[in-house]
């Protein structure tokens, strides 16, 4: 338990406070990078659930495609899209609405630690990218088929608002 | 936040459980918070990552291995919402003066 406890406890923090400093930090590149520190720790944190090949998703996928598109993005915008200080009202209105979250979401947890005996740790499943992909192909085929028609839509939306601008305001 | 739950630690997954929980809450503070619509996005980002690590640890507690697909199929969705996000990202900031990409000196952190 213990053994298992010290790797998780540390990519939990790291996870932790690179979400924190997304939020916090004001400029846009430091904030990405924060990403994908975050990523990576969210990607041990996979591991140590016994989940490798998500862990192996979330690095090749999330690390290496979304969050090095979103560094190049942030390197195209002016300025790169630096931004004001947020207001006392924003700031208030921000930390209110987490706070709320952060409790309707933690109290059914605390009620749940509470309750008699701790529960005693699963064994390991032992996950095998084998039995992955007998749940991928068979009960859950449909909405992975439709990830495919979700990726097209996507790409032609991205074309579509990147191309509709620049035909009109030339006049 | 962590002390009363630490007292029946007995379960690193109800760590884990905490952990997705505030990553959640850190997100929707973000979005509320930040005006940059890049910002806004990796908030976004970051509260499906804590709905997919709700989904791995479900995983993990079942046994079964249907979470592990559910969290590959998010991994997805934030890739298309990624993309449309970032389009619209920079629709947004075209209208801006300094926001030709070809100008030499533009590309800059």
């Amino acid at each position: 338990m213990a053994e298992r406890m010290v790797p998780l406890g540390i990519a939990c923090a790291v996870a932790l406070l690179t979400a924190l400093g997304v939020v916090v930090v004001r400029r846009p590149v430091h904030c990405a990078f924060l990403l994908l520190l975050h990523s990576l720790s969210l990607a041990a944190l996979y591991l140590g659930l016994s989940a490798d090949f998500v862990a192996m998703g979330q690095i090749t996928i999330y690390s290496g495609a979304i969050v090095v598109l979103f560094l190049f993005v942030v390197l195209l915008l002016p300025e790169a899209g630096r931004e004001r200080p947020a207001g006392a009202g924003r700031v208030l209105l921000a930390l209110g609405g987490g706070a709320v979250i952060l409790a309707a979401l933690l109290e059914p947890m605390l009620a749940l630690s509470g309750s008699g005996e701790p529960p005693a740790a699963p064994p390991d499943p032992g996950f095998s990218v084998a039995g992955l992909a007998r749940s991928l192909f068979g009960p859950q085929l449909v909405p992975f088929e439709l990830t495919a028609v979700l990726l097209f839509v996507a790409i032609i939306g991205g074309v579509a608002l990147w191309n509709r601008r620049p035909a009109e305001p030339s006049r | 936040m962590t002390g009363p739950l630490n007292a029946t630690v007995a379960a690193p997954e109800l760590l884990v459980l905490a952990t997705s929980a505030a990553l959640f809450a850190i997100g929707v503070t973000g979005l509320l918070l930040r005006r940059n619509p890049m910002a806004v996005l990796m908030s976004i980002e970051i509260m499906l990552n804590a709905g997919n690590l709700v989904l791995v640890l479900a995983a993990r507690a079942r046994g079964m291995v249907d979470g592990h697909t559910g969290a590959l199929l998010v991994l997805v969705l934030g890739a298309a919402e990624a993309v449309i996000g970032l389009a619209l990202a920079l629709a947004f900031f075209r209208d801006r003066p300094a926001a030709d990409v070809d100008t030499q000196g533009e590309v800059h952190g």
